[in-house]
């Protein structure tokens, strides 16, 4: 859907703010509102007490971003392929979310360059499989070694280990 | 954290009556933000886990306007089957009008303007940038409610109206369309 700029006739919606009004608000009150400052806290502390799951959740994707790879490497069809690729990127992505929201740096740094590596894969061209194969490397690693932060000894030798291989197969 | 000033209105906003839909095939992320909206005080939270799944209960809850309607969706941008814009442009070319109006907020791991854009030109009302936290819910559903824009209708748009600045417009102006052309229709009170 694109921008429009044309001649045509062009109708415009002026709707009634429901919204406003289940919140208890009345429409004439031009005053911005607010959700209770505790009330947010209290969401805040919600997110942060699943930070215990972490682990398991990243686990569990890291098994599923394995089994999926595996899977493309033996897939001969071109549109299944592309459907596991798609696979991958959203894996990629949840590792991304999750590990952001816990301040997990490294690896939602990996998760986000396998992201956008997944958005220009080509599984059938050997370079492009050693580049796919040295993420999920990186990001096993991260995992096995808990490193939560994008900066470090650690870090910088996976992120170097990464680019090198990047560098290798581009 | 922001606290309520003079400026503001006199008590929070009570979201007790709210029905907030998220679309995410993560069932982590999803029950996330399910938990924190609900601490928040949102009356209802429905978590569906793909866009057909969204659809169904679209048409389940908004098919006729009523006081069960899902009044706003939380929709990941990327999802296995499709990104969140299908279900934007589904939404807004929806016969029923608690459906095409709904406020949308796109949600997207990436930080590039290209998927701001995107979303907003598919119709889309707000977008959020992941990671979640609860600030940044709770400033895009305060957004929705305290600042609706309308809806244009264009041949080939349908959505909430894309420029967000009250003040008159500064540059050069693209939009070709005569005052002539343009349709309003303001939706009074029943």
């Amino acid at each position: 859907m694109s921008n429009s700029n044309k001649l045509d006739k062009i109708k415009i919606w002026h709707r009634l703010n429901r919204l406003k009004l289940k919140a208890g608000a009345s429409l004439d009150d031009d005053a911005p509102g607010y959700i209770n400052p505790q009330a947010v806290r209290k969401a805040q502390a919600e997110i942060d007490d699943q930070e215990e799951n972490y682990y398991r959740e990243i686990e569990a994707i890291l098994v599923r971003l394995d089994s999926t790879w595996d899977d493309i490497q033996g897939e001969q069809d071109e549109k299944k392929r592309k459907i596991m690729i798609r696979e991958l990127l959203n894996y990629a992505n949840n590792i991304k979310d999750i590990a952001l929201t816990y301040k997990y740096e490294l690896m939602g740094y990996f998760g986000d360059s396998l992201c956008r590596f997944c958005e220009k894969i080509d599984p059938t061209r050997e370079a492009h499989r050693a580049i796919i194969q040295a993420h999920l490397d990186v990001i096993g690693v991260t995992f096995q070694t808990h490193i939560k932060d994008n900066i470090g000894q650690q870090a910088e030798e996976l992120k170097g280990l990464l680019r090198k291989a990047i560098e290798q197969h581009s | 954290m922001k606290k309520p000033d003079k400026s503001l209105q006199k008590d929070p906003y009570d979201l007790s009556y709210f029905k907030i839909m998220i679309v995410d095939d993560s069932q982590f992320i999803a029950n996330l933000m399910a938990s924190a909206l609900r601490a928040m005080g949102v009356g209802k939270v429905l978590v569906a886990r793909d866009l057909a799944e969204a659809k169904r209960m679209l048409l389940t809850y908004n098919a006729v306007a009523s006081s069960q309607n899902i009044d706003v969706a939380i929709v990941d941008w990327l999802m296995p089957e499709g990104d969140g814009s299908e279900l934007i442009l589904w939404a807004r070319q929806h016969k029923s009008d608690s459906i095409k109006f709904m406020p949308t907020i796109v949600c997207s791991a990436y930080t590039s303007t290209d998927v701001v854009e995107k979303a907003r030109d598919c119709g889309s009302t707000e977008a959020m940038v992941k990671p979640v936290s609860a600030q940044k819910l709770a400033n895009r559903i305060l957004y929705v409610i305290d600042h609706p824009r309308p809806f244009i209708e264009a041949p080939s748009f349908f959505g909430p109206e894309r420029r967000r600045k009250v003040e008159r417009f500064v540059g050069e102006e693209r939009r070709q369309t005569k005052k002539s052309d343009v349709e309003e229709d303001h939706e009074q009170l029943e």
